[in-house]
């Protein structure tokens, strides 16, 4: 199916759909904190934005970079800076982490707003070469073809979606949600909580920089308030609450709910922003888990 | 007096200006909080509808003392509404969404105002009586700011004296800080919360329409005072008003000292200072709980 899907719909959607994929893979690295291990942050985007700019910087001052390589080192820049973090976060959850997370987030956007040199200011940086991807002697794919770039981003977020739900099924999984139920108890147990709880926000980080850096790729262009200002980070908190906090699909189900409405929506009104603060006060009033919990309660009505 | 303490002094009194209605803001922010546990995202909404009305309201009556007048009224009994109808219904879920509500609630002000007054900036005139520029020992400064810290000033007066010396007073200040127990009291926390959340937002509004003629009327409005007045509860310390207005204060000296040294990374200044307090101390400077 999925890999039938550019032969089916045309070039518009099969992009629309990695737009899709990217906010998925960003909204599911964000629930890993706030769904598995109740820790909730308003500045996820400076992981995505950092991945983005770091893969568009090296592409633009290294000639002759793989793809590959610059998709490493958004991972690897969004790793770097949750290494740094990570210290100081580990120590603090509820209300501090979240403020934390906004002070430093905020602190990034201002600095890459305002280091023009580097970042370029508020227009970012765009028209950086996009490599092919290059089996040396055997293949090379031209990455610039829509059709080309929707096979590799759906391996490479696929890859990632599959590696994160592998890791809440193990026992590590199961350690992340016994501390957002009870850290104390998880202490008490032997686990070191604050370590574990720097190893889930490493991870977190980095995969938020995979989504962020194929997002550069995929647009070509990557700009602070694109992918590193307030309004991303916020954007990842709805699509997690809409699709559901509680289970791993529920961002998945929120992108694609988000990704939907914005086609439909930016096309026929002009108040979105309206619309969208509609549907988040009803979704929370009425349907409170979300459309994962939605897709939960008919599926008990149903079968029983 | 020589220049540099002409621009000294002026910058102080700008950055008095913008710390006192921040303070304004901030206060109905961390009242909110403190009692109520919700962080209102839609509170810098609130204060940018007030300048709204402001705008309107001028030009309905064509006179700036009714709209200081009914505009805060407006905000606070709108602030009261959503609090009755919206966040009541969903406290037992928690803080997450209650936030994600509020959140819901700045997006739909924010599209409403687009709707009914577009995008552009709107211009309030301040009445003729402020309208000028006082020469005090040398140099020029416009009277409507003198005005806006007298008037935030007057309003922070009756506040600590309704906060420390009534006994509505005495029940919000023991509703900040255990609910749990002046409801057990048999006082009604419900109604309480509706007042303090309408009250906030009131406060939110006289900020909003005091500073509409300085800064004029447009949809960014909210954003950099929302900020500012989020860094300030947060560094300040969730709930506590002293703190709030301490770091109103050094977040307002900040700003205006701040575009005067380093024009280009003044925005960052606030925000560093943030993450050092924050990362020192976790729950800001007076916060004492989660």
């Amino acid at each position: 199916m999925l890999a039938l899907l550019p032969h089916i719909v045309g070039v518009y959607f099969v992009n629309v759909f990695v737009h899709f994929a990217i906010f998925a893979l960003y909204a599911v690295s964000f629930n890993l904190l706030l769904g598995y291990t109740g820790l909730f942050s308003f500045g996820h985007a400076m992981f995505f934005g950092v991945g983005g700019f770091a893969t568009a910087l090296a592409l633009v001052h290294i000639k002759g970079l793989p793809i590959l390589a610059a998709l490493f080192l958004g991972f690897f820049a969004s790793v770097v800076l949750a290494l740094v973090l990570c210290p100081i976060m580990a120590r603090v959850s509820g209300t501090a982490f979240a403020m934390l997370h906004l002070a430093f987030s905020m602190l990034i956007y201002t600095l890459a707003l305002k280091l023009r040199n580097i970042t370029n200011g508020e227009d970012g940086i765009s028209g950086f070469p996009i490599p092919p991807l290059n089996i040396p002697g055997v293949i090379s794919f031209d990455m610039k073809d829509s059709t080309n770039f929707y096979y590799f981003a759906m391996v490479v977020i696929g890859l990632s979606l599959w590696f994160l739900w592998f890791l809440t099924k193990t026992p590590f999984g199961q350690l992340m949600v016994s501390i957002r139920d009870n850290a104390k108890r998880v202490a008490y147990m032997g686990f070191k909580v604050p370590q574990t709880k720097a190893l889930i926000y490493v991870i977190s980080g980095g995969f938020a920089g995979i989504a962020g850096s194929v997002l550069a790729l995929f647009q070509n262009v990557i700009a602070p308030d694109l992918a590193l200002g307030p309004g991303t980070s916020f954007q990842v908190i709805l699509i997690t609450m809409v699709g559901g906090v509680g289970s791993f699909f529920g961002p998945i189900w929120g992108s694609a709910i988000f990704t939907i409405l914005h086609e439909f929506t930016s096309r026929y009104i002009k108040e979105v922003e309206m619309l969208m603060g509609a549907i988040l006060i009803v979704v929370m009033l009425y349907f409170p888990r979300g459309f994962a919990g939605v897709l939960e309660l008919i599926r008990k009505k149903v079968f029983g | 007096m020589d220049p540099t303490t002409v621009m000294y002094i002026t910058q102080g009194m700008h950055g008095l200006a913008y710390g006192m209605v921040l303070f304004l803001v901030a206060s109905g922010l961390t009242l909110i909080f403190g009692m109520m546990g919700i962080l209102n995202i839609a509170h810098a909404a609130f204060f940018m509808l007030a300048a709204y009305f402001a705008y309107q309201i001028t030009i309905w009556t064509g006179n700036f003392w009714m709209a200081l007048l009914i505009g805060p009224i407006l905000t606070g009994i709108l602030g009261a509404l959503v609090e009755r109808y919206l966040l009541r219904k969903i406290h037992s879920l928690g803080h997450v969404a209650e936030l994600i509500v509020t959140t819901g609630v700045m997006f739909v002000i924010l599209g409403a105002v687009k709707f009914f007054w577009g995008t552009e900036f709107l211009y309030v005139t301040p009445p003729k009586v402020l309208n000028w520029s006082a020469n005090i020992l040398g140099m020029t400064y416009p009277v409507y700011r003198l005005f806006v810290i007298f008037i935030t000033a007057i309003v922070l007066a009756v506040m600590a004296l309704i906060l420390f010396k009534t006994r509505l007073g005495m029940v919000v200040r023991a509703a900040v800080s255990n609910p749990a127990m002046v409801n057990a009291l048999g006082i009604n926390v419900p109604l309480l919360f509706m007042f303090v959340f309408g009250f906030g937002s009131f406060l939110a509004g006289i900020a909003g329409v005091t500073i509409a003629p300085v800064l004029s009327v447009f949809p960014g409005l909210a954003d950099q005072m929302g900020m500012d007045a989020f860094i300030v509860v947060v560094v300040g310390g969730l709930g506590s008003l002293a703190g709030a207005f301490l770091v109103a204060m050094v977040i307002g000296l900040i700003s205006s000292f701040g575009v005067q040294f380093l024009s280009q990374m003044a925005p960052l200044l606030a925000f560093a200072f943030m993450a050092i307090v924050l990362v020192i101390k976790p729950m800001g400077f007076f916060g004492e709980r989660e």
